[in-house]
Parts: structure tokens; C-alpha cells; sequence
């Protein structure tokens, strides 16, 4: 029983990793048990399966946000740069 | 004939440079971490353009075009980036010789360490991106992560294919994907944590 016991209880590290990689990936049936088990006393991990989803969800956003609005970032191009791009293609015309 | 259409084809990338350089200059720069690399993304994407302008044909908007262009030169980017700064084994998983990354979050038995333990508020994330000053808090933390990982990241995103597929391009396997996502993902959220929640 023990044994068992032993088995099935997880650390927070490990426990946050089985979060992660159930994400992306399926967990197998004893890396079930064993993630709900832990989450259902521990709270800590309960809160950051929700921040880790969060977080996931906020970079997918940020990293697919159109960053076009000229308020969103005042930088341009160098115009020496656009000059070279030019010269460029008249070369390779 | 040839000359003539060669000369028509450069002035529309002429004038696709005048309009849409900025706006890809932008977007490079929100997806990478340095201005050389950016400059180059920039006029790779043009060139490719005008090489293969013959493939355009006014199906989809010139700036939608460009941008594809551009966004599959950006995944070379971080693919190349990702297997370059990925020379060993350890630097996938930030172990190192100062020690497992996870080490910062975790004491000897595995439980969160008192200043990493997550705490029980709800952040509001939906609005979070509106804000000039998140997104450069979010952006500096990316690029404080090791390259490997902050490569990884944005290319996951931006290649929107299942996690199976994405470790075969990486060239990992699929334990090396999700403890380099676990590490980076802690690592993100602690510096927000102490660089935007906090403060």
C-alpha cells in the first residue's frame, strides 16, 4: 500500500511538468491519476495550471498581434536600408 | 519583351517597398531580438518577392503576400536560431553547471519555493496586450530566456502545427518539447511576475 502510495504521489516539480506536457501531449492512465491526485490537495499547482494555460494562450495572442498600428511602435524602416533593398533589385533585375 | 516585364516587375516592388517596408520592418521586429537580423528578414522578403512575382496573382492582397513570405523566413529564422544555440543535451533542458533551472523554483523535495509558489489571483490577460507597457515588459523577459528556448517558443506559435510535428522540425523529441516549454513558461511568468504583477 505504501508502496503504492509512493507511486502515485507526485512533487510539485513533477507535477507541473505532467501540466505542461499534457498541454501538448496525451498523459498515459497513471500520469492521470497521478496529476489529479496531486491537484486535488494542492493548491499551489491548481493555481498554476491555470496561470500555465493562461500564459499559453497570452503568448499565442502576442505573438500573432498585429503590431501595425503606428501608435503600437513609432519604428520605421532606415531609409538607407529601403535605398539598399532598391539597389538591390535594380541589380538583380 | 523579357526586359519590358522585368522592368514592370520591379516597379511594382518598387512601389511595395514604398508602401509596405515599415509595416514588415515592424512585424520582424516584434518577432525576433535583433535589428541585423530584422534588416536582413526585410530584404530577403522583397527579393523573394520579386523573384517570384510570376506566383502572385492578385488572389490575395500584396501585403498578405509579403507577410507569408515573411513569416516562413521568420520560422527559418528560429529553427536555425533553436538548432544552433541547441549544441548539447544540457542546454535544452537548462541544466548547467550552475545547476537545473528548475532548481529556482523547487527545493530538494520537489515543493514550490516560497517566493515562485503561484499565488491564487486571477490575472486578467485579456486586456494585458493593450498595454504598451506589458507588452515590453513581455517582450524583454522573451528576450531574457536562453535563445534555444525563446526560439522555440515563438516558432510553436507562429507555426500553429501540432506539438508532434513541431518536435520533428526542432529535431527533439517530444519529452525534450514540453520540459524545455515547462522550464521557459516558469521562467516567463516568475520575471512577470516580479516585473509587471508586482509592481
Amino acid at each position: 500500500m505504501k508502496k503504492l502510495m509512493n507511486m502515485l504521489m507526485l512533487s510539485c516539480k513533477k507535477a507541473s511538468g505532467l501540466i505542461e506536457k499534457k498541454i501538448h501531449f496525451s498523459l498515459n492512465p497513471i500520469e492521470k491519476l497521478q496529476l489529479f491526485l496531486h491537484a486535488s490537495m494542492c493548491n499551489a499547482c491548481k493555481s498554476y495550471k491555470k496561470k500555465s494555460k493562461d500564459l499559453d494562450s497570452l503568448l499565442n495572442k502576442y505573438i500573432h498581434q498585429d503590431n501595425q498600428k503606428p501608435d503600437s511602435s513609432n519604428e520605421f524602416l532606415p531609409d538607407e536600408l529601403k535605398q539598399r533593398i532598391l539597389k538591390q533589385l535594380e541589380e538583380n533585375k | 519583351m523579357e526586359n519590358k516585364q522585368a522592368t514592370s516587375a520591379h516597379s511594382i516592388i518598387q512601389k511595395w517597398v514604398a508602401v509596405y517596408s515599415d509595416d514588415l520592418y515592424r512585424w520582424a521586429l516584434h518577432k525576433t531580438s535583433d535589428k541585423e537580423t530584422v534588416q536582413d528578414l526585410v530584404q530577403e522578403t522583397f527579393l523573394a518577392a520579386f523573384k517570384s512575382l510570376d506566383k502572385f496573382q492578385g488572389k490575395s492582397q500584396p501585403k498578405t503576400w509579403l507577410f507569408s513570405i515573411m513569416n516562413n523566413k521568420i520560422m527559418d529564422y528560429h529553427r536555425k536560431r533553436f538548432k544552433s544555440a541547441t549544441i548539447n543535451q544540457s542546454q535544452l533542458n537548462g541544466k548547467s553547471e550552475s545547476g537545473d533551472v528548475l532548481e529556482n523554483f523547487f527545493d530538494s523535495e520537489g515543493t514550490w519555493k516560497p517566493d515562485a509558489r503561484p499565488n491564487e489571483r486571477q490575472e486578467t490577460e485579456g486586456h494585458l496586450l493593450d498595454n504598451h507597457e506589458f507588452k515590453s515588459v513581455l517582450s524583454d523577459c522573451m528576450k531574457n530566456l536562453p535563445h534555444n528556448w525563446d526560439s522555440a517558443i515563438q516558432f510553436k506559435y507562429l507555426e500553429e502545427k501540432d506539438a508532434k510535428e513541431i518536435c520533428q522540425e526542432l529535431g527533439i523529441t517530444a519529452s525534450n518539447y514540453w520540459q524545455i516549454l515547462h522550464r521557459a513558461k516558469l521562467q516567463l511568468r516568475m520575471c512577470l511576475e516580479k516585473n509587471w504583477f508586482k509592481s
